[in-house]
């Protein structure tokens, strides 16, 4: 199972993205218009096409026979999924009065449930099956590290988060809690 | 590197008629930019972080907590600040909005720390939504946590239904600061402007914050940190009623 996490400023520009894949195991989902389509391994756009149309789980065997993950895995589904999500979290966050804010949209087999720090930055989180309470940890723990960040002079609400011990501090965090 | 001047660090106060020149540009500071100056990049290459060298990740921010800074050292500090300023500047406007801008980049952090050890321990750490809740924060735990007191007042102007006043009738930073006669427009304080006008963009209010002079015989510091909010925060606050 997998998780994506995305830390984005206020004008929603990029910081820092994740990839954490947990041991759990995952949830089988299946979408029964995910059978009857046809197979677009040929098309550059497959991962897309197949995402949009709610093929999620279907894995695909390439000759070689390695395993292609669905296209609902791949980045720039990933990345368009968590832009998606976006538009809900700003509405959303202009009624509720609390900074985590749980499942605020669904696509497919993702779940996107943010984060939002009162200086506006938010933790934009993709996952797959339920786990509220291990996802609430692993925010307040990256508030924690982000804020420590944010104590450096040389680092703004609009720069890259690029120490790597803030990575490191935050891939411990997922393990722990996703 | 073989220094062809004498440290740039060292220099600020002796030579800085010409070496101001290339700081100076106040067009093309942007609020998060930063003033190159090379001496900073070779020191930096030069002490590599040791592996024993403490991180910020590795302390507890409620180490300092209630650690206060020494009144002297902070005046010091901030006349330094202000010293610094006024001679990259070209008029009184400048100089506040240069003092503004400084505030800004504290008020950015300020906020985050601030709420972070109000609610970092709670299970379901609440944000502000409402104006007068947010102002109310400002007024009192902004104010806590820069100065250690509440500011004196909060108050809705009359005749303009979108802007607001925080009063402080002695404020800490201008304290130690008497500013000269041909002068007299300038108010130090426009650095808590920033400081303010950084928590009220951070938590989604956007406004222009000025601070203005106002004092009265009992108070002759009395300071007016004047709030005129967005319109599009007014239309929202208008919609939630």
């Amino acid at each position: 199972m997998s998780h994506h996490l995305f830390v984005l400023s206020p004008s929603d520009t990029p910081l820092y993205s994740l990839t954490h894949q947990s041991a759990k195991p995952v949830p089988s989902v299946t979408s029964p218009l995910a059978s009857n389509l046809p197979t677009w391994s040929t098309s550059a756009f497959a991962g897309t096409l197949t995402a949009l149309s709610g093929a999620s789980s279907a894995t695909q065997h390439t000759s070689g026979g390695a395993v292609r993950v669905g296209g609902g895995q791949d980045r720039h589904v990933i990345q368009m999924i968590a832009n998606a999500g976006l538009d809900v979290i700003e509405e959303v966050m202009h009624r509720e009065p609390t900074m985590y804010l749980k499942s605020v949209d669904k696509f497919n087999e993702w779940t996107v449930s943010a984060f939002i720090t009162p200086g506006n930055t938010k933790f934009v989180l993709l996952h797959e099956g339920k786990n509220d309470e291990g996802i609430r940890a692993f925010f307040m723990e990256v508030w924690e590290l982000y804020v420590k960040t944010m104590l450096n002079p040389f680092q703004t609400a609009h720069t890259v988060i690029r120490s790597g011990v803030f990575d490191s501090r935050v891939r411990a965090s997922a393990r722990k809690h996703l | 590197m073989a220094y062809t001047q004498p440290h740039p660090r060292l220099s600020v106060v002796s030579n800085s008629s010409h070496s101001s020149v290339d700081h100076l540009s106040p067009t093309t500071t942007s609020r998060f930019s930063l003033p190159s100056v090379p001496s900073l990049h070779s020191s930096i290459t030069t002490t590599k972080p040791g592996p024993n060298r403490p991180n910020i990740y590795d302390r507890p921010l409620n180490k300092t907590r209630s650690a206060e800074v020494s009144a002297s050292a902070f005046a010091f500090l901030f006349s330094e600040v202000v010293q610094y300023t006024q001679k990259r500047v070209s008029g009184i406007n400048d100089l506040e909005r240069q003092l503004n801008t400084l505030g800004y980049r504290l008020g950015t952090r300020a906020l985050e720390l601030m709420v972070w050890r109000a609610e970092g321990s709670s299970k379901a750490p609440k944000r502000e939504l409402k104006l007068l809740s947010v102002l109310m924060m400002v007024h009192t735990q902004v104010w806590k946590a820069v100065f250690g007191k509440g500011a004196d007042a909060l108050e809705r102007s009359v005749e303009n239904p979108d802007e607001y006043m925080i009063i402080d009738n002695d404020p800490l930073i201008e304290r130690h600061i008497s500013v000269p006669r041909d002068m007299s427009q300038l108010s130090c304080s426009s650095f808590t402007a920033g400081i303010v006008e950084a928590v009220l963009d951070g938590l989604s209010f956007p406004a222009r914050v000025t601070s203005h002079n106002t004092p009265t015989v009992q108070y002759p510091n009395r300071t007016t940190i004047l709030i005129k909010l967005e319109k599009s925060v007014l239309e929202r606050e208008e919609l939630l009623k």
